[in-house]
């Protein structure tokens, strides 16, 4: 429609300039949209030097009394020997275990190659061993089964796919990976329903899980500003701001409020 | 004299016109070629499109084979294609000597043959010819025939390629001749049956790397280079005769259908800042799928998209986007309005997707009670469909009446008449109208049904406001009508712009035409408890509470955050009771609210339920229940009480706080309320007294897209339409257009329905209006997304130029699947269930089931469904999911979720129809014909028996067993069930892996493995198994199948599990006590094995 | 001033041609008119001096000597026809190339367009609807205009003027025609074209075309104005001034001949002259009607069972 409305305009002058024995012309254009177009920005990684690294370390206090963990009652299972406590929440004089340590900002573009060898995730009498773990993201989980009983070995994660597969006495050991980066990622037994533990799949090497005396260390860490963050699967994740000076190996210490959830 | 000076020369004669002719034809040359070139390329903007397409196809091409090169080597890095590889090469080694040999023979013969055969088919040609004489003219016969046999007998040299010369006669030449092809074709023979390992091998390497090449192999992308490269530019056309569509933009869209992924960005020129027009004409069909079941040959691109399938010479041309095309191309935001076009009767338009803005329209629709006011086909039918069934009943009745009178008459005259043979006759026809008549009978009978099952499946959109004055809290009923979205963010019930005046008759004319019969006195219940039911029982499946970000649950009905401050506690402890119970029956045939009186007069008991639903007055069928999609949850009066409670402190302000509004007892009010009831339409989605059957008081909106833009009444914007202005200018309005302000022209249907939407009153803006004549479509405070959704549904209501054999109106189990999509939209059973993966129930969205335990609180998948379970079973779960009558109070299979599977008291009618859908989702046969399980020995029972009870093996570990103590930590279902609810087959599946059927239940995979051909537990097994043969599942199944309460109480036992479970409180009593408690120490599964 | 409307209006490629025609009927009479001015001094002059009269065998230039007496119509008359033809051609390949034809949707018969408008040459005829009854307007009317056309060779006793263009001698024909054709013809067309707009409203240029626009008018009958009620009363109230009319402008006619061109006058018989009056009147009564209507709203003059007027 616009075209021939605009395609009137040479017609008029035309008409308008043959009485006047002249002429010109006029051409109409085409006008054409644009929009933005993509450019991808390639990432860049600068390697890590040997030389420079330092290191992080310290401990994880909770302050307050810890609650008393609850006896859990396996006799549905007879298989299930031993004594066994709920690990919601296990501080020794206040140290608090469990807490996953990981730098969660502050290595940039920088890729890591995941190691070849596996990260061993044991039941035995009925729990799991460790209770938090932490691996990398493509890194190689290895299930074993100890236990005289059937388990099953179910994670409910958010980012990465569902799986639950049943572990029979002496079966051989089950292999899985996790494709992306998740943390606490809550992993259970549907047989025995007390038995939980956290995986927390990271891109970085550098993480680390408190002990019983609520230390932790993470090394190698190439000099810069980072963000520490320490998450408790009951006590929720703090954050801290570290800098690392070449060589340098600092503390960054933590403490949960009891109950603070 | 003239002003001139007269010239010399005469003019006339002298005077040139060189010039004016020069200027003239050069004039007229250039506007030939002018037309030339117009005729060439400017009416055919096409060309330079397919001219781009060559080049950059072709660079896209080169650098995609570069790409699957690189794939293709991976490819034959596996070890299964160096194995077909090696299996090529061999073959090709053993063959090629003998193919090279016998190459090299036919080779041979073919030179033989050819000089055999340059001699013989000259001297055949002669021989023929005769042959031919000697066939005409028999006269001249014998002598022909002499020339013939001399001309057979004399003999021909022929010269073989080596050099060798042999004379033949004509039969011995022809011998040769045929004998040397046999030969050949011998050894053609033989070389096809050397070649056929080799081109054996080859294909199985080929396929091997198609199969394993996620993109196109570079051989196919030769192909394409090669098709591009000698493509002439030409229309484009796809030609649907039957259909009248004949669509051409693939001209231009070369891309379309091309097996490669095609973006404006890989299609842009070199180092193009933004992608041209070309670019993005090119792209690929986004949706490649849809294109598959939509097959463009048959379809073509116009009845989805529109736009001018036939214009080739511009792009709006070809867009339709010009004055005077009735059909302009759908704009993105709105594409999928084209679906409409043949999936007018779906209500989910694919099954297995989600996130379509079509379906979210139509359920818009529908939800908001558009089809209140506004009939479309298709929508809220139960209501016609009871009227047709009242006139069928009117005229069957008139029929009876007429057979009775005609047959008493017909037996007087035959009692009269004067031969038997004649009273015999009459007498037959008298008879066989009686039989007529009680035909007749039956056929009520059945409408009777019908209507039964119809009135329980009429629902309204808003409540019964027959019970305003028992259910709401007086003062608060104009406040709410001033502005319901004030009180109550999202609600369904839209702003009506009334006047006070019109609030205060209104609510007048409500609160005095309602029931004043009073409630059973209910005690208050406990708050903390009625909480944790009300979050745990499943109401937030379709109920919200909370505003802001801190909304829990479905938006599917109210949000409940205010309750507290309209509620009446015993109705609502009644309603959540059971939503159904109606205060008093309606009967729409005497058109009045049927009292204890009207049952007394009939001495008959003052009682109606779906088992009593026959009117005293006249026995037909009475509307019993409220008709409110709510379903019973099967609580006990108690629990009811303590949710009540609860909702009851749900509240912003108290409801004493409320202005007093006495002047709704005010009688003289009640008149002038009613006219504005009427004038608004409420009833179209209430129920109010006296307005059961008002009609629907706005416009018919099922072509509504095709309506003439000159048909849609823009009022006094048109020319603002025209040119762009935008007149809305209340900024919460404003936000509701989908594309913010208009900045473009906005004069058509999506810009009318969009403004429309977004406020409604717009199109009295400016104007000078009475109360009665102002225009009366409430503001249904949308969301922007809400608006484009129905503008979609809008646009896309068209009456199709189509055939009728293109509406997807399958009569297969596809239609099945069509109308049971209307029954679960209809009650929000994706509220807590999932039908297929990436379809999130409300619940799953909630953040209490994020939590790893409560996740597995969920209620169940129904991926499956149809070829789990027994159909028979599946309608009486469906009719009573608590299976059982005595104790209703708990769910009927998953004992041990907190969350309830409702009583929807659905009609046969509705029962029957999901039935059929969840069977037809999973392609399963109906009617279902149970497959027979064998009964087991006594061996293998007792092997089953020990496997079942073997610690290694852990079903009854979670799953029921009806022993309280265990079911306090069971996360699945009985056994005992399986016999009647499940199908084998399906249970075989399962069991050897849950996990494919439904991700994430409890039930472990990897419980048997696949050991050559036998599926064996992969636990240690019991030694009796040693040597046994079938699947260990199969003996599983078929033990399952057979299981009795003994046989499961022994094996329980012999698990010699100790009582001692104090973990759980639930051990008390299982339902009530399950729910006592918020979260369980057992982590319950929804996952459950199903 | 809404600009764009007017753009929108004249831009329809069905009213190119109306648009066009403006700026060629001006210059066409300037044309003409400066032809004839040429023509009428030297008229004078002649008539001034008959010896002059003998050297002028060609139009405005005098006899010199080594001109041809005659020219011949081949190659001197038609290569400017010729020049003509062509540049004619280009106009229209132009055209054709630049404007489609302005087609539209199908029909729909419960949706007619609005304003709904004749094509431009017979817009004049639906204008003049708005003032007579259909009948008149439709039928009698351009039955007259034919007859009128048909009748003006035997009603034309002026001998001068053929061939040349002149204004002395052909005073009355070409006023009249100019009145005809410019007022009552192209006029017409260009209100119809420009003015007219939905439910044939007046809009004077660049006034938007509102759909929605109301406006109150009463047109009355002239024997109201004078509150003559009865049937009667209104016919014979109309046969009156209708026929005052004609008597008054036949009178008037009449004088301005005798007075103004007595020679035309003298060598009409009269039947030609009745014939030229009544026709001329007729003209003159069709202007004098719109006028009636458009500036005092009156809307017939004569009523009669039959017909209005």
């Amino acid at each position: 429609m616009k075209k021939s409305r605009l395609a009137i305009l040479p017609l008029l002058a035309l008409v308008g300039l043959l009485l006047l024995a002249g002429c010109n012309k006029k051409e109409n254009t085409e006008q054409s949209s644009s929009a933005p177009a993509s450019a991808p920005a390639a990432p860049t990684a600068t390697p890590i030097d040997p030389a420079t690294v330092g290191s992080i370390s310290g401990a994880v206090k909770l302050d307050g009394a810890a609650p008393k963990p609850s006896k859990i009652d396996m006799s549905q299972d007879p298989a299930c020997k031993g004594a066994n406590e709920a690990e919601t929440i296990v501080s020794d004089k206040g140290n608090l275990a469990n807490v996953f340590v990981y730098v969660k900002d502050g290595l940039g573009s920088r890729t890591f190659d995941v190691p070849k060898d596996p990260v061993v995730l044991d039941q035995s009498g009925c729990r799991y061993h460790p209770h938090v773990l932490g691996v990398m993201a493509g890194q190689t989980v290895q299930i074993k089964n100890d236990d005289p009983t059937t388990h099953n070995i179910h994670p409910t994660p958010k980012d990465n796919r569902e799986w639950n597969e049943s572990q029979p006495p002496q079966a051989a050991p089950i292999e899985k990976n996790f494709a992306r980066e998740e943390i606490m990622l809550p992993v259970k037994c549907n047989q025995h329903p007390w038995m939980k533990m956290y995986v927390n799949v990271v891109k970085s090497p550098f993480y680390a899980v408190t002990d019983k005396d609520g230390k932790y260390e993470i090394k190698g860490l190439p000099p810069g500003d980072y963000t520490i963050a320490f998450v408790h699967e009951k006590l929720g994740e703090q954050t801290q701001k570290v800098t690392v000076a070449p060589k340098e190996s600092k503390t960054a210490d933590q403490s949960f409020k009891a109950g603070g959830m | 004299m003239p002003d001139k000076p007269v010239p010399d020369n005469d003019p006339i004669v002298t005077k040139s016109y060189a010039a004016h002719y020069m200027i003239a034809v050069t004039l007229l040359t250039a506007s030939l070629l002018w037309a030339l070139w117009d005729e060439a390329f400017g009416m055919r903007p096409w060309k330079a499109y397919q001219h781009e397409w060559k080049q950059r196809y072709t660079a896209f091409l080169k650098s995609a084979s570069s790409k699957s090169d690189v794939s293709q080597k991976e490819v034959e890095g596996s070890s299964d294609y160096q194995k077909l590889k090696q299996d090529l090469d061999q073959a090709t080694q053993q063959a090629t000597p003998h193919v090279r040999d016998l190459q090299k023979q036919i080779g041979d013969l073919s030179a033989k043959i050819l000089a055999v055969q340059s001699v013989f088919t000259d001297r055949r040609a002669y021989v023929n010819a005769l042959t031919y004489q000697i066939e005409t003219n028999p006269s001249s016969k014998q002598s022909i025939q002499k020339d013939l046999d001399k001309y057979k007998a004399q003999t021909a040299t022929v010269e073989y390629p080596d050099g060798s010369k042999q004379p033949y006669n004509f039969e011995q030449l022809e011998e040769t001749y045929n004998s040397l092809k046999d030969q050949r074709a011998k050894l053609n023979a033989e070389l096809g049956d050397t070649l056929k390992p080799v081109t054996q091998a080859k294909a199985a390497l080929d396929e091997y790397v198609n199969d394993h090449m996620v993109d196109l192999t570079p051989a196919q992308i030769v192909g394409l280079e090669k098709k591009t490269e000698d493509l002439d530019p030409s229309i484009q056309q796809i030609n649907v005769a039957e259909a009248n569509i004949v669509d051409r933009c693939e001209s231009c869209h070369m891309g379309a259908r091309e097996p490669v992924k095609l973006t404006a960005a890989s299609m842009s020129e070199k180092g193009a800042k933004a992608p041209d027009d070309f670019a993005k004409a090119f792209v690929s069909h986004p949706n490649p799928a849809l294109l598959q079941v939509h097959d463009p040959d048959k379809f073509g691109c116009s009845p989805c998209h529109q736009g001018n399938g036939r214009a080739t010479t511009s792009i709006e041309k070809a867009h339709g986007n010009y004055e005077h095309w009735l059909w302009p191309l759908y704009t993105k935001q709105n594409l999928e309005a084209g679906c409409q076009t043949c999936h007018a009767a779906d209500m989910m338009l694919v099954s297995g997707d989600v996130g379509w803005t079509i379906s979210k329209g139509k359920d818009l629709f529908r939800q908001r009670g558009c089809m209140g006011c506004h009939r479309y086909e298709g929508y809220d039918k139960e209501p016609e469909e009871l009227q047709s069934l009242n006139q069928q009943i009117k005229q069957l009745e008139g029929e009876r009446r007429d057979n009775t009178k005609q047959s008493a008459y017909l037996m007087k005259r035959a009692d009269a008449a004067e031969s038997n043979d004649e009273a015999n006759k009459l007498n037959d026809e008298a008879v066989g109208l009686r039989v007529a008549n009680s035909k007749i009978d039956g056929r009520l009978q059945q409408i009777d049904f019908r209507a039964h099952s119809l009135m329980q499946d009429a629902k309204k959109v808003g409540p019964n406001l027959k019970d305003a004055r028992l259910k709401l809290n007086k003062n608060w009923i104009p406040v709410w009508l001033k502005k319901p979205s004030e009180f109550r963010p999202g609600t369904k019930m839209p702003n009506f712009r009334l006047t006070d005046a019109q609030i205060q008759a209104i609510s007048a004319y409500i609160w005095q035409s309602g029931f004043t019969d009073s409630l059973p006195h209910q005690k208050p219940g406990n708050a903390d408890h009625g909480k944790e039911l009300f979050e745990t029982r499943g109401c937030l499946a379709c109920h919200s509470i909370g505003e802001g970000d801190d909304l829990q649950g479905g938006t599917f009905s109210a949000n409940l955050t205010r309750v507290g401050e309209k509620a009446n506690y015993d109705y609502l402890v009644r309603w959540i009771h059971n939503a159904r119970e109606r205060t008093r029956p309606y009967c729409p045939y005497e058109k009045k609210d049927i009292g204890p009186e009207d049952y007394a007069k009939k001495n008959l008991p003052y009682v109606f339920d779906l088992a009593h639903s026959k009117c005293p007055n006249d026995g037909h069928e009475l509307q019993v229940q409220n008709m409110t999609v709510m379903p019973s949850l099967r609580l006990s009066v108690e629990d009811a009480q303590d949710i009540a409670t609860y909702l009851l402190t749900q509240k912003k302000q108290e409801p004493s706080t409320y202005a007093d509004a006495s002047f709704m007892d005010d009688p003289k009010l009640k008149d002038e309320g009613q006219k504005w009831i009427r004038h608004y339409g409420c009833a179209g989605c209430h129920e109010i007294s006296g307005m059961e059957d008002e009609g629907r008081i706005g416009t018919e909106l099922t072509f509504e897209g095709s309506k003439p833009i000159e048909r849609l009444d823009f009022a006094l914007f048109t020319e603002g339409a025209e040119r762009g202005k935008e007149p809305i200018t209340n900024p919460e309005d404003l936000a509701r257009l989908p594309e913010g302000p208009a900045k473009a022209p906005w004069y058509d249907h999506k810009g009318f329905f969009e403004h429309k939407l977004a406020e409604p009153e717009i199109y009295d803006k400016g104007m000078v209006k009475s109360e009665t004549e102002a225009l009366r479509m409430p503001n249904l405070h949308l969301a922007k997304d809400q608006v484009q959704a129905l503008t979609t549904f809008l646009l896309g209501s068209q009456e199709s130029g189509l055939p009728a054999n293109y509406q997807y109106r399958p009569q297969d189990t596809r239609r099945d699947i069509q109308e049971g999509w209307w029954i679960v939209t209809k009650y929000n059973c994706v509220g807590c269930h999932q039908f297929f993966p990436g379809q999130d129930s409300s619940l799953m969205k909630m953040k209490k089931y994020q939590d790893a335990d409560w996740k597995e609180q969920l209620p169940p998948k129904l991926y499956t469904e149809g070829a789990r379970v027994n159909p028979e079973w599946l309608r009486r779960f469906l009719a009573n999911p608590s299976l059982s009558d005595t104790d209703t109070n708990r769910n009927g299979v998953r004992a041990y979720l907190k969350v309830r599977m409702p009583t929807f008291s659905l009609s046969d009618d509705e029962q029957r129809k999901l039935v059929r859908f969840f069977q037809a989702l999973s392609q399963q046969p109906l009617p279902y014909i149970p497959q027979s399980v064998p009964t087991l020995t006594s061996k293998e029972t007792e092997m089953a028996r020990s496997l079942f009870s073997s610690t290694a093996a852990p079903c009854l570990k979670c799953h029921a067993t009806g022993d309280a103590q265990h079911d306090a930590h069971a996360t699945a279902p009985n056994f005992l069930l399986a016999k009647e609810r499940l199908k084998p087959d399906w249970v075989e599946r399962w069991i050897t892996d849950p996990q494919a059927i439904s991700p994430g239940t409890s039930m472990p995979s990897g419980l048997f493995n696949h050991v050559n051909g036998q599926w064996v537990f992969a636990g240690p097994t019991p030694p009796s198994f040693q040597g046994y043969t079938q699947d260990h599942t199969k003996l599983l199944v078929d033990y399952i199948f057979q299981l009795t309460p003994e046989e499961q109480r022994r094996v329980a036992s012999s698990m010699g599990r100790s009582t001692a479970s104090n973990s759980a409180p639930a051990s008390k009593k299982p339902s009530v006590g399950a729910t006592r408690h918020a979260l369980p120490h057992s982590g319950a599964s929804a996952g459950g094995s199903r | 001033m809404d600009w764009r409307q007017l753009w929108e209006i004249s831009s329809a490629p069905d009213n190119v041609p109306i648009v066009g025609l403006i700026p060629l009927l001006a210059f066409y009479i300037y044309l003409a008119w400066k032809q004839a001015h040429a023509n009428d001094q030297l008229i004078t002059q002649l008539e001034a001096d008959p010896a002059m009269a003998k050297t002028h065998h060609r139009k405005t230039w005098p006899f010199k000597p080594g001109w041809q007496k005659e020219v011949h119509v081949w190659p001197f008359l038609l290569r400017i026809e010729f020049l003509a033809a062509i540049i004619v051609t280009i106009i229209l390949m132009i055209w054709s190339i630049t404007l489609n034809a302005p087609l539209e949707e199908p029909a729909n018969p419960n949706l007619t367009m609005n304003p709904a408008k004749a094509p431009w040459y017979f817009l004049g005829l639906q204008e003049m609807l708005v003032y007579f009854d259909p009948w008149i307007a439709g039928v009698v009317m351009p039955t007259l205009i034919i007859v009128g056309l048909m009748v003006i060779p035997y009603i034309d006793t002026n001998p001068m003027g053929s061939g040349y263009y002149t204004w002395k001698q052909r005073r009355f024909s070409i006023s009249t025609f100019l009145f005809g054709f410019v007022i009552l013809w192209i006029a017409m067309i260009i209100i119809g074209t420009f003015i007219r707009g939905p439910g044939w409203q007046w809009f004077w240029p660049g006034q938007t075309w509102d759909h929605n626009r109301l406006i109150y008018e009463v047109n009355r009958d002239l024997p109201d104005l004078f509150g003559i009620a009865s049937n009667w009363g209104k016919a014979i109230f109309g046969a009156i001034v209708v026929g005052g009319y004609f008597a008054l402008g036949g009178f008037a006619v009449f004088s301005l001949f005798r007075r103004y061109m007595p020679k035309d006058f003298a060598r009409m018989s009269i039947l030609q002259f009745s014939i030229t009056q009544a026709f001329l009147l007729i003209m003159l009564a069709l202007p004098l009607k719109m006028m009636l209507r458009l500036l005092w709203h009156i809307k017939y003059v004569w009523i009669t069972p039959w017909f209005n007027v």
